[in-house]
């Protein structure tokens, strides 16, 4: 069983039932997670899993350029940005509140 | 020097973090001003430059759509900057609604501003991530500027919201690049073949793009957003977000599905049909201003929409009445975004019944607001009306009429809510505590500007004209 798995390579399937999967708890976390710096590990999931969906398509469509691959290095500094202005918010937000729970944000309303 | 407006942009954006740490703070209400300089030289230059061309080896061009892009978004630009100035020196009598950090709210605004004006000439799928990234991010920031719980609630929400929609977006884009093996937009569109991994990547896409456009059902984040951001970046996420949303969706239908251009059709009528009936049925109930002007927006958003209709008769068409309904519902909110910036940052006050005698106290504040509001209603003489005529015309020749017989109705339903803001101005009494307060020279240049823009776009027929000629050469150039 251990040699099996040991040498099979995984084919451009594996590689896409993990971004799936990736991005499938991504998706759940954001919606079930109830501290707001969760959410924000759940949707950086979500984003690397896009990441890596073009690294997986560049190595097995388009092996010949590395368009893929730079647009994965894109996509982590982008993600990396956006971690960075959501944290600000949330630190500005808790000093307020003190909480993160996204189930708590209802003070807006009409 | 096809990238003159971005670079122009850019270089201002990071000058203004030098002047800031040299003029004294007596001087600073100059900041706004070379803000503003830098938005007007690169208006300029975007109308000067050459109507076509590319750089980078075709990763960034530039034609007569992007052109028209480009110009609609800095004038959204230099509007909103203009009309924060007095805020952002602190000028209004409301304390609390006067914005910190006048460099730094200018440079976020600028960097946003440029990302918006990448995104119209990106022709490949970094560029147009990247740029759609930075036509997005500052923006979390300016929703969260004033740093009260509203203010940073609306910011928590549109950061989770948008970041949702950047994954979603970001997947669809993975999977149709995984289909094709290419990153030119024009070349991905050659090389797709309809089947079920198709579908899922331009589903994703399609709900990435509706985060950004708010298009019901994804425009859930708008509402609370747009309250709780401040008024200033409320009427920058309604105009300038909304134009980046639709350059963003021009470049996914007319560039990477092109090919299928006479099939998306019902699936643009549907999402119009929605977002338009949704957003104005939920503005009838509200009771702050800034949340009636969210759903307003949404609906907005929907007859925009409707300029992407229709492959079968004159393919240009919908793109120019697309463009300069965009040009004309860009001036016409931002004149109403004017006069709910002056009455909140002097009063702080922000519910529409708040806005009762205003037509008493100030006659001609209440007559740009009912002019702005007709306008995006459609009362005839006015710009909103002729941009949504020929929108509403572009979904006749597509056989669409029930969409047009839809759409109407949801005008008649908006006058509904705009006039009863209107009603509220003119004809219920003024309350006792309400009396005149300062309108600074400023504002009222920019409510000028806006009002009587909103009103000639409509009257004089050569900037619809000069738009429709331009574009219909774009597509003779490059589609059909």
């Amino acid at each position: 069983m251990i040699e099996q798995l040991a040498t099979m390579a995984p084919g451009p399937l594996h590689w896409l039932v993990l971004t799936a999967l990736l991005f499938a708890i991504g998706t759940y976390g954001i919606l079930t997670r109830r501290n707001a710096v969760g959410v924000l590990m759940a949707v950086e999931l979500a984003l690397n899993s896009g990441a890596l969906n073009f690294v997986v398509f560049n190595r097995y469509v388009a092996p010949a350029g590395v368009d893929g691959q730079i647009m994965s290095i894109f996509v982590i500094a982008v993600a990396a940005a956006e971690v960075v202005v959501g944290m600000a918010i949330f630190v500005v937000l808790f000093r307020h509140r003190q909480t993160v729970d996204v189930t708590r944000m209802n003070r807006i309303r009409d | 020097m096809l990238m003159l407006p971005e670079l122009i942009v850019v270089v201002t954006a990071f000058a203004l973090l030098v002047v800031d740490l040299l003029v004294s703070e007596r001087r600073k209400p100059i900041l706004p001003m070379i803000a503003l300089a830098g938005i007007a030289a690169a208006l300029v230059a975007a109308w000067m430059l050459p109507q076509s061309g590319q750089l980078l080896g075709g990763r960034f061009a530039v034609d007569s759509v992007s052109r028209w892009f480009r110009i609609i978004f800095l004038i959204a630009g230099g509007l909103t900057i203009a009309v924060s100035a007095d805020s952002l020196n602190g000028r209004g009598a409301f304390r609390p609604a006067a914005l910190s950090s006048r460099a730094e709210f200018c440079l976020i605004l600028l960097f946003n501003l440029a990302g918006m004006l990448f995104l119209a000439g990106a022709r490949d799928l970094v560029t147009l991530y990247v740029s759609l990234e930075l036509a997005t991010i500052p923006l979390f920031l300016l929703a969260a500027w004033r740093r009260d719980v509203e203010s940073s609630e609306a910011g928590l929400k549109y950061v989770i919201l948008g970041a949702l929609g950047s994954a979603f977006l970001l997947y669809g884009l993975g999977v149709l690049y995984g289909l094709t093996g290419e990153m030119r937009l024009e070349a991905m569109s050659g090389a797709l073949r309809a089947g079920p991994a198709f579908w899922l990547g331009v589903g994703m896409v399609v709900a990435g793009v509706g985060f950004k456009l708010t298009l019901v059902p994804f425009h859930l984040w708008a509402a609370d957003v747009y309250q709780g951001a401040p008024t200033q970046v409320t009427a920058y996420l309604s105009v300038a977000s909304k134009g980046a949303g639709l350059a963003l969706l021009f470049h996914v239908l007319y560039r990477i599905l092109a090919p299928l251009a006479p099939h998306w059709d019902g699936v643009i009528a549907v999402l119009a049909a929605l977002t338009m009936t949704v957003g104005n049925f939920a503005a009838i109930v509200q009771k702050n201003i800034k949340r009636l002007m969210a759903f307003s927006a949404i609906s907005q958003a929907g007859y925009l929409l409707l300029g992407f209709l229709g492959h079968d008769g004159a393919p240009g068409r919908g793109v120019a009445a697309m463009l300069f309904y965009l040009l004309v519902y860009v001036v016409t909110n931002l004149a109403a975004f004017a006069v709910i910036i002056w009455y909140s940052g002097e009063t702080g006050r922000e519910k529409i019944e708040d806005y009762r005698g205003l037509s008493k106290t100030h006659p001609l504040m209440a007559l740009a607001m009912m002019v702005a509001l007709f306008g995006l209603a459609g009362i005839p003489p006015l710009a909103g009306f002729v941009g949504k005529f020929f929108l509403f015309s572009v979904a006749s020749k597509a056989g669409l009429h029930w969409l047009v017989g839809l759409a109407a109705i949801n005008s008649t339903v908006s006058l509904y809510y705009y006039l009863g803001i209107v009603r509220r101005m003119y004809i219920e009494p003024a309350g006792a505590e309400d009396r005149a307060v300062r309108v600074s020279p400023m504002l009222a240049t920019v409510l000028a500007i806006t009002t009587l823009a909103s009103v000639i776009l409509g009257v004089v027929p050569v900037f619809f004209e000069t738009i429709s000629f331009q574009t219909a050469d774009w597509l003779k150039g490059t589609l059909w």
